[in-house]
């Protein structure tokens, strides 16, 4: 039982598994009810991050970009940012602006604070002083050359919590920080919510912005603007929650913020990703709020067990597996793996984080494995591990499908982005169901892969 | 007046300029404006330099590494994301060891904070050495500027120079920032000049013919290289170079011994036909394969210039035999039905009179996001009166486009094709295809299908729930 930190011997990133801030703060930001992202940077920064975002989740992905040129290089982007959010604005009519900075706009120094102050007093000239308040508009900084998305997505939330959040009224409502997850694990975690009883401001809400009904006689057009999200009111309203949890503890600089400025209470992690994880979720609930835990939930939480129970000892147990991608749904799923008897031979992350290497060791310890682990790696990194090491089982994103492919090695698509199968956005993996639902795909991939060539072993 | 502001774009008034309706009688350089600046904040679907150089030009190539000097953004957004496959077969007749080596790997310097301040050069040479240990079977290697390098300055060339002599192998400097010019043409541009200044005329092909061409600006998407090659072979024409699908990067160097440059996609790369021809004296035309007129047309115009007009003949025979009766189905189901083409460029000019003449259909209109004047003139020209032909295009115009003018289809891109889904109608990828090829006669087919099953998807006759059951029974896809 113990972590092997394998080091990086190289300094270039080859096939990353990580990018950079200011995808993470534009998927936070499709989470706010008629909310628009506007990027000040040049159109690539919005272009590739709309396609990352819309072919994982086969959504519309409407960011706004300020097309900074040579002109804004050496002059500064003030003229752009200015318009841009005038344009937006005036045409989109949101309820919320999300300024999001670049590695240009950070590196030319544009100051984001005072060009939107210049910004919102012309808007004022233009459109008149009550609409133009109506329309909150949100400073993210999100340097690209700092961290990971996953930062860019915790400044968005953090940006939310100081500049959207205003105290008045205790509310009795649990914040919720979901991380960088999938609409099924948002819609998992308001069904956990219901079931306890809870009622919840999820900062911010992506299940139906990135997975929207085909609806044209309810949607809203010119410009459409998909259902759901976080209404801005609740994002006002969050300072007056009786806690908030967030689902990462590298997403968690909002709720810290939240609770420093308005005592609200928080609870960083884990996120409830298999048994031990949920329950501890359920107990953090129960601690913020004092609902009990319910009947209802402990019979889904019965029919994860009972899953277990049949499927772990006989398929599953021994089985060596890797998985990469973020840090916290990494762990989870590394803990998770653990439950089920199997084995996480190589546990890899692209972000460089300490909390990571402590998550690992916990599993360590709780299963007695002898864990590889790779922090601020990259995917590269990976397949030159599997080729003197192979595992039985990879999970993990998209992006390792050749490997994977090449190796012989089948691949349980968990995380982002995941493009070359369809669905995995919808399915939770979070949650007694999420691990209901990862319980049967890794088992039917491991039937696939290990029994099928002796069929009459798949015989009950 | 030949101009048309949407309404929703009456508060950003320069567009106007932008969307050109076709009237016969306005004159000729009566075209839309384009390639400059994009209004700031209006929903562009542009892209940026950095795009149209790495995804576009280069990264077709199957045997160069490609390192992206860059926060980690760029280059997680250039790994793996063009559907350009290429194969291990080198010209020499050799195995190059890695199958599609251009989707699989990617390599980045990772800037932080730090290289930010004190320059990113030391990072670039060590990244430079350690691709070339990681991957040392690549013939050359590529270095990409991005908005943080061009800002700091770092000077790619010298790193480019001082790598080549040390490594012994081509290393190429792509000085392409995402800032640069208004859309991802400029980086096509740079791409163009880049390989052309540094490669052609450095290598000598292994064997030449009396019939070899450079077939220009096709990158081989979904596998339309292959295709497009089968016929030049069996008419007896040697593609002696690609610029640049499935290529290699020897390839590009001996585009001088070619005979004639052939130019598929106009837009990105005349630039090394005309450039070729400068110095070397090599003509080239320009194409169209796409579709089975423009396909047979473009086929002989080749071949006729090596004499090979009969040959020609025969291979567009035999390949027409295989696709017209299907080709006619699917005319029947496609007629009268109103698309319009949002490409990235020269496709709202190859396909908009072939969908009409070959498919029935109407085409409405045409847009792209970074075309020039040259390319606007061909999108005019082929359309008909009160078609429309627009540049750069933004989200809400595009929902305007849609409810005002009853479209059937919409031929666009990724960004595009789930927003238009919402909208009710349905879409189809042009850039990089659904189930493609689409080039050439079996390629047209291909589309064709893809149409049809777009447009008679059986989901398009129940979109909203009705009371009470619809007794008419709507025609539903065969296969």
């Amino acid at each position: 039982m113990s972590v092997n930190i394998i080091k990086k011997e190289r300094n270039a990133i080859i096939n990353p598994l990580k990018t950079c801030q200011p995808l993470g703060a534009m998927y936070a930001v499709t989470g706010i009810r008629r909310a628009v992202p506007l990027v000040h940077g040049s159109q690539g920064c919005s272009t590739f991050v709309r396609y990352s975002l819309s072919r994982h989740f086969r959504e519309p992905s409407e960011i706004a970009v300020t097309s900074l040129h040579e002109d804004a290089a050496v002059f500064g982007g003030r003229r752009n940012l200015v318009e841009g959010l005038q344009n937006v604005a005036i045409r989109l009519k949101p309820d919320l602006i999300g300024v999001i900075t670049t590695c240009s706009s950070e590196i030319i120094g544009d100051d984001i604070i005072g060009f939107i102050r210049s910004a919102k007093d012309e808007l004022k000239q233009k459109i008149g002083e009550a609409e133009t308040e109506k329309i909150k508009i949100v400073p993210i900084s999100t340097p690209s050359f700092v961290e990971t998305h996953l930062k860019g997505y915790d400044n968005a939330i953090k940006a939310l919590a100081d500049h959207v959040a205003e105290p008045s009224e205790p509310n009795g409502k649990i914040n919720i920080i979901p991380g960088m997850v999938n609409p099924g694990d948002v819609r998992e975690i308001k069904h956990i919510l219901r079931l306890m009883d809870v009622d919840g401001i999820i900062l911010t809400d992506i299940s139906d912005p990135f997975d929207s009904p085909l609806r044209p006689s309810t949607a809203e057009y010119k410009p459409y603007y998909p259902k759901g999200g976080t209404n801005v009111e609740e994002i006002v309203d969050s300072a007056n929650s009786s806690g908030t949890i967030s689902l990462t503890k590298y997403a968690g600089s909002g709720a810290v913020s939240l609770e420093k400025k308005y005592k609200v209470p928080a609870e960083l992690g884990p996120i409830p990703i298999g048994v031990q994880n949920t329950d501890q979720f359920l107990r953090n609930l129960k601690k913020l709020t004092g609902n009990d835990v319910t009947d209802e939930i402990l019979d889904e939480r019965g029919l994860l067990i009972d899953s277990m129970a049949d499927f772990a000892s006989r398929y599953l147990h021994g089985r060596t597996v890797a998985i990469y991608g973020d840090p916290e749904i990494t762990s989870g799923m590394a803990r998770f793996v653990g439950e089920l008897g199997m084995e996480p031979k190589l546990v890899l992350t692209g972000s460089n984080s300490q909390d990571f290497v402590k998550d690992v060791e916990k599993v360590a310890a709780e299963t007695g494995a002898e864990i590889d682990t790779m922090v601020g790696q990259d995917l590269r990194a990976m397949e030159v591990y599997l080729k003197d090491n192979p595992v039985d089982l990879m999970i993990g994103n998209s992006d390792a499908r050749l490997m994977a492919k090449e190796y012989g090695i089948p691949l349980v698509r968990v995380g982002f982005p995941v493009y070359d199968r369809v669905g995995y956005h919808r399915r939770p993996i979070v949650g007694y169901k999420g691990g209901i639902h990862l319980i049967d795909l890794i088992t039917n991939t491991v039937l696939e892969k290990y029994y099928e060539h002796e069929h009459w072993k798949l015989q009950q | 007046m030949p101009y048309k502001l949407f309404d929703v774009s009456k508060d950003i008034s320069e567009r106007k300029e932008h969307t050109l309706v076709k009237h016969c009688q306005d004159p000729e350089d009566c075209l839309p404006k384009c390639n400059i600046k994009t209004v700031p904040g209006s929903m562009t679907e542009r892209g940026c330099a950095f795009a149209g150089a790495k995804g576009v030009i280069t990264g077709a190539i199957k045997d160069v590494a490609h390192v992206v000097h860059s926060p980690i953004g760029c280059t997680m957004y250039g790994y793996g994301s063009k559907r350009y496959p290429t194969t291990t077969e080198m010209p020499d007749g050799s195995t190059f060891p890695v199958k599609d080596f251009n989707i699989k790997y990617i390599i980045g310097t990772d800037l932080q904070e730090s290289d930010v301040v004190f320059g990113g050069m030391k990072k670039l040479r060590q990244a430079v050495r350690e691709t070339n240990k990681e991957f040392p079977f690549v013939t050359a290697i590529y270095l990409y500027a991005t908005c943080t390098t061009g800002l700091i300055g770092d000077d790619m060339d010298a790193v480019a120079k001082e790598m080549q002599e040390e490594l012994g192998k081509p290393v190429i400097a792509f000085n392409a920032p995402g800032f640069a010019g208004p859309s991802q043409s400029k980086g096509h541009h740079v791409g163009n000049h880049t390989l052309f200044d540094n490669l052609v005329g450095t290598t000598e092909p292994p064997a030449i013919t009396p019939y070899d061409i450079n077939l220009i600006g096709e990158y081989n998407i979904d596998g339309d290289l292959w295709l497009l090659k089968e016929y030049f072979n069996e008419i007896g024409i040697n593609v002696l170079s690609t610029f640049t699908g499935d290529c290699s990067h020897n390839e590009i160097g001996w585009m001088h011994r070619a005979k004639l440059s052939v130019v598929r996609c106009q837009r990105s790369s005349t630039y090394i036909a005309d450039l070729i021809e400068e110095k070397y004296g090599i003509p080239y035309i320009k194409t169209d394969f796409f579709s089975t007129e423009y396909c047979a047309k473009n086929l002989i115009a080749v071949a006729k210039f090596f004499g090979l007009e009969d040959k020609a003949k025969r291979v567009i025979a035999k390949r027409m035999a295989k696709v017209r009766s299907e080709l006619e189905f699917y005319k029947e189901k496609l007629k009268g039905k109103k698309v319009f083409i949002f490409s990235g460029g020269p496709k709202s000019y190859h396909l908009s009179v072939p969908l009409e003449n070959e498919l029935g259909m109407e085409t409405t209109g045409v847009s792209s996001m970074f075309e020039h004047e040259d390319g606007y003139e061909k999108m005019k020209s082929r359309v008909k009166e009160g078609g429309l032909v627009i540049d750069d295009p933004n989200t809400m115009e595009l929902e305007e486009l849609v409810e005002d003018y009853d479209i059937d289809l919409i031929l666009g891109g990724v960004k595009e094709k789930y927003l238009v889904h919402k909208l009710g109608v349905p879409s189809l990828l042009i850039h990089s295809y659904e189930n493609g090829p689409y080039i050439g006669f079996e390629g047209f087919l291909n589309l064709a299908k893809d149409m049809y099953s777009a447009i008679y998807n059986p989901v398009w006759n129940f979109v909203e729930f009705q009371e009470t059951e619809d007794p008419d029974i709507k025609e539903e896809v065969t296969t």
